[in-house]
């Protein structure tokens, strides 16, 4: 009986995996990877005294438990509910996309009906920046605006591409039923990102561009507005003002393995808790990890460019890219290469 | 034949470089990833060995001072300062005036221990001491003559420095006895 | 309640100007991870910056008039805490303006030494440049790469005076030590694993096209604007103006040594970037000529070292430190007025030291490179983004506390 409520899809998906629990251990994960990785390239250890024989895998959850005692501050001039409510809000919209997305074939491990769930998860994607700029304006404090009106900007930069790119996975498989499209790239080189390596990497590109991942780390970009629209927050709130952007992070590249890498195969489910939720869902998730560290390992490589190029990157070239991709997906549906 | 001046450009990027360049600087990372050269030293679990020609701590042998005041004459920063103290000498006994020195002021220039006509003073090559408060770093006359010690030796392990000419520095731990420049 | 209007148009030292209306006053203030020890006010109209005010002295420590209390060979080490980084191109040309009027020259191989520390701090403090020009465009690895490997030339420099960092090598007749055991050796492998990481730099910083985006046709002087503004240095020679103390007006033996200057033409932020690159590159070859071609002799002048007591002679036998006669804690040195120059890293430093006599120096001016470039704040700045200003910044390379002595 317990287990049947802690395993009910909406519950499931949500609180425990891949929603809040899960995206905060991987998370976890993602962070010290990226801070191994960076130190690796950079002639240094990174993370190492707090427990050194893991390779200070613990460090994250001293920096948590570190933050959880820091003395919250908040200024007398900025206004209070959106000051505090702002990040939260924001942390907690960026995972409502995993709803929307499917992880067995079997009817009964959906949380909704996922008859239009492609779009409906492209959508609950978009509705996360709002909040960003609202914790800006609530900052009062010129480097909060200017980082506020940068991730302005670069949302019109990468929301179309999102929407594109995802689409194209869709026509080529003509269903927006994440579950088929999944289902149709069964064979390990009918994956989407094989046939259509040019809508893969537009997404990538926009994913990084949504989420502050280097080349695009522009709303936060320390070295010209302090933390953008971050500056005022300290302690737990500032946690979870990175954790938010990471997780944000996470919900896209579940959306990106479940169209580009193929989901859950080459893994069949069957019935069962075990073999029709719980590997497949293990399967997806390590796929998206692997996607987030190639994106943490860019950090080592790029430095960062002006809001200004990004826009005029994202609309001159990226945009042609995607619509090619697209293209490429209407030929594949015509050829009927996911018939 | 002087230095001569050489007119260059920049090279402009052309049209394949934005490939080709995003691929060399990932193919740079991935090749330090796989192979990181790390220079890093875990103090104070290890602790560096230095040479002994290192301007650390100066240490006094007040048998060889003759009392020139030379060295406080010269510190830049005035740490020195002389106190006359009754010895013996040759029988007689007199006051003679001896360096003490104060630490918060020293900058390590070594520019007393080069003008002892005598060498009575001298560099021991330790630069990490710990003093607990401001008084304790302006030592009197007993405490200049001690060497002082280095609270990483007593737990760390030593290491050097050594020049290579893949990695830069490579990180040598020394062991019992081993030899010391 | 007294308005805008009623506030006099210039106080002496002030500028009043009226905020528009659509313009933003954000202080890049010293509290700011892309500002270094300086303030700058910039004047935002949206993202492009329509007027730079660099707010200057905030590390200001009377180094000029704390001179005038102290001995002559006592004001080195201040002279050197101007920009710690180069220690011995900035106190050079102090000990050669007092070398003339005490009308003395040091031996050659002390000046064969001296130019070598030189060389080796100049690697030092163009990796120091490059690296802090890599964290402000946010590019992590080009900030941690130069300073690990300046760490090599680091510990080269401590193997040869003693001292990591503050050096203080030269004085008024020559330098403090010599050459130890094995320094040949080691500077070979430096300077050959140094070659091969100038390459690597290449690739991932100056062939990055998110770099190159950043860097090129930002910050343009042109060349008439560079002579009018009278900035110095590297970034000069990126203009196109050929102008280096080690050619026009040679000293110690830069004379003697096979080097190139390089010049390039386009004055912006790239071709900044790149002539460090290269010059790091001719650096590498004057240290080797030195070390080929460095003659045998003292390292003193015989005014100082050849009356020297026997223990001096010993002592420089075992341990290659050379010491100081007493006279010079009491250096007297004749009337008169010298200057000298020479090339620091980041520029032309002049020295001028004043005699009238007696111990002390009666006044000792110094204008320092980065004072003559954060000129380049107020007229290049305007026009750029918000974005372009660690851009410019960095690669200036200003260095705050040489600026404000």
């Amino acid at each position: 009986m317990l287990v049947d409520i802690i395993t009910w899809p909406p519950l499931f998906q949500l609180v425990i995996a891949p929603g809040l629990v899960a995206a905060l251990v991987i998370v976890i994960f993602i962070l010290w990877f990226e801070r191994k990785t960076a130190a690796r390239v950079q002639m240094r250890i990174g993370p190492y005294h707090v427990s050194p024989r893991i390779g200070g895998g613990l460090q994250l959850i001293a920096d948590l438990v570190r933050y959880s005692f820091q003395e919250i501050i908040i200024p007398k001039a900025a206004d209070k509910p959106i000051f505090i409510g702002a990040p939260l809000a924001a942390l907690v919209i960026s995972l409502l996309p995993v709803v929307a997305m499917p992880f067995t074939t079997v009817p009964k491990y959906y949380p909704i009906p996922m008859d239009y769930s492609l779009l409906i998860a492209v959508a609950l994607s978009t509705l996360s920046p709002i909040f960003i700029i609202a914790a800006g304006w609530a900052s009062n404090n010129k480097f909060s605006i200017i980082g506020g009106l940068r991730e302005a900007f670069v949302i019109t930069a990468y929301e179309l591409l999102i929407v594109i790119t995802a689409l194209a996975g869709g026509v080529a498989v003509l269903s927006y039923n994440l579950t088929d499209i999944v289902v149709a790239q069964k064979p390990f080189y009918k994956w989407i990102l094989f046939t259509n390596p040019i809508a893969a990497l537009t997404m990538f590109a926009a994913i990084l561009m949504a989420t502050s991942g280097f080349p695009f780390e522009i709303p936060e970009a320390e070295n010209e507005i302090v933390a953008g629209a971050y500056t005022e927050y300290s302690g737990l709130m500032y946690g979870i003002n990175m954790g938010a952007a990471y997780i944000k992070r996470f919900a896209y590249s579940l959306l990106f393995t479940l169209i580009f890498l193929g989901g859950w195969l080459p893994y069949e489910p069957s019935s069962g808790l075990i073999h029709g939720y719980l590997i497949p869902l293990v399967i997806v998730l390590v796929k998206s990890t692997i996607v987030m560290a190639i994106m943490s390992f860019l950090r080592a490589v790029y430095g960062r460019f002006r809001i200004d190029q990004a826009l005029d990157g994202a609309w001159r070239i990226f945009i042609p890219l995607a619509l090619i991709g697209f293209g490429i997906a209407l030929i594949e549906a015509y050829l009927g290469v996911y018939a | 034949m002087p230095g001569k001046v050489v007119y260059k450009k920049t090279p402009k990027p052309r049209f394949l470089d934005a490939i080709t360049g995003n691929l060399g600087a990932i193919l740079i990372g991935l090749k330090y990833f796989a192979n990181p050269n790390r220079l890093t030293m875990k103090y104070p679990y290890e602790y560096p060995q230095l040479r002994s020609n290192y301007r650390g701590f100066i240490v006094l042998d007040m048998k060889k001072c003759i009392g020139c005041m030379s060295c406080a004459r010269i510190c830049p920063a005035a740490a020195m300062k002389m106190v006359k103290v009754e010895v013996e000498k040759a029988g007689k006994k007199k006051q003679m005036p001896f360096p003490v020195i104060n630490y918060n002021r020293c900058i390590f220039c070594g520019f007393c221990v080069d003008v002892c006509p005598t060498e009575a003073l001298y560099h021991i090559p330790v630069h990490d001491v710990v003093y607990t408060n401001m008084e304790d770093m302006v030592l009197d006359l007993e405490k200049f003559q001690e060497k002082v010690e280095s609270p990483s030796v007593k737990e760390g392990v030593p290491v050097r420095y050594l020049f290579d000419p893949d990695k830069g520095l490579v990180k040598v731990p020394i062991k019992e006895g081993g030899g010391e420049e | 309640m007294s308005t805008v209007e009623s506030i006099p148009k210039k106080l002496p030292g002030m500028d009043v100007n009226k905020l528009g209306k659509d313009l933003y006053e954000v202080f890049i203030g010293p509290q700011h991870p892309g500002s270094g020890h300086m303030r700058i006010i910039i004047r935002v109209d949206g993202d492009v910056i329509v007027e730079a005010d660099p707010d200057l002295g905030y590390v200001h420590r009377t180094m000029e008039k704390l001179a005038e209390g102290r001995e002559f060979i006592k004001v080195i080490p201040l002279m050197e805490r101007m920009a710690i980084l180069d220690a011995c191109n900035i106190t050079l040309p102090y000990v050669e303006a007092v070398e003339k009027l005490l009308d003395i020259e040091p031996p050659p191989r002390a000046k064969y030494l001296r130019v070598l520390l030189c060389e080796i701090n100049r690697i030092a403090s163009h990796l120091y440049g490059l690296g802090i020009f890599g964290v402000f465009l946010g590019h992590s690895t080009m900030y941690m790469w130069p300073f690990g490997d300046r760490e090599v030339f680091v510990e080269l420099a401590e193997k040869l005076t003693g001292a990591r960092l503050t050096h203080t090598y030269p004085v008024p007749g020559g330098v403090r030590r010599d050459l130890p055991q094995g320094f040949a050796e080691d500077a070979e492998k430096a300077i050959r694993y140094m070659e091969k990481r100038l390459e690597e730099y290449r690739k991932i910083f100056l062939d990055n096209p998110v770099i190159q985006k950043r860097l090129i046709d930002v910050g343009v002087i042109s060349k008439n604007l560079a002579a009018q503004l009278g900035i110095v240095g590297p970034n000069l020679r990126a203009s196109g103006i050929k102008y280096d103390v080690r050619i026009i007006e040679p000293y110690e033996v830069y004379d003697e040594l096979d080097f190139e200057v390089p010049v390039f033409e386009e004055g912006d932020a790239f071709a900044r970037a790149w002539i460090r690159i290269i010059e790091m590159q001719q650096s590498l070859r004057i240290i080797r000529q030195v070390l080929e071609k460095i003659p045998d002799g003292d390292p003193l002048h015989e005014k100082f070292w050849a009356k020297a007591p026997a223990l001096y002679k010993k002592v420089f036998e075992q341990t290659k430190r050379v010491k100081l006669i007493p006279l010079y804690a009491n250096l007297k040195v004749p009337e008169g007025r010298a200057f000298a120059r020479g090339e620091a890293g980041r520029g032309e430093i002049v020295y001028m030291v004043e005699s009238n006599g007696s111990t002390k120096p009666y006044r000792v001016r110094v204008v320092s490179p980065s004072f003559r470039n954060a000129i380049v704040f107020r007229y290049i700045v305007p026009g750029h983004r918000i974005a372009d200003l660690p851009a410019i910044y960095g690669s200036i390379d200003y260095f705050p506390p040489e600026a404000d002595r």
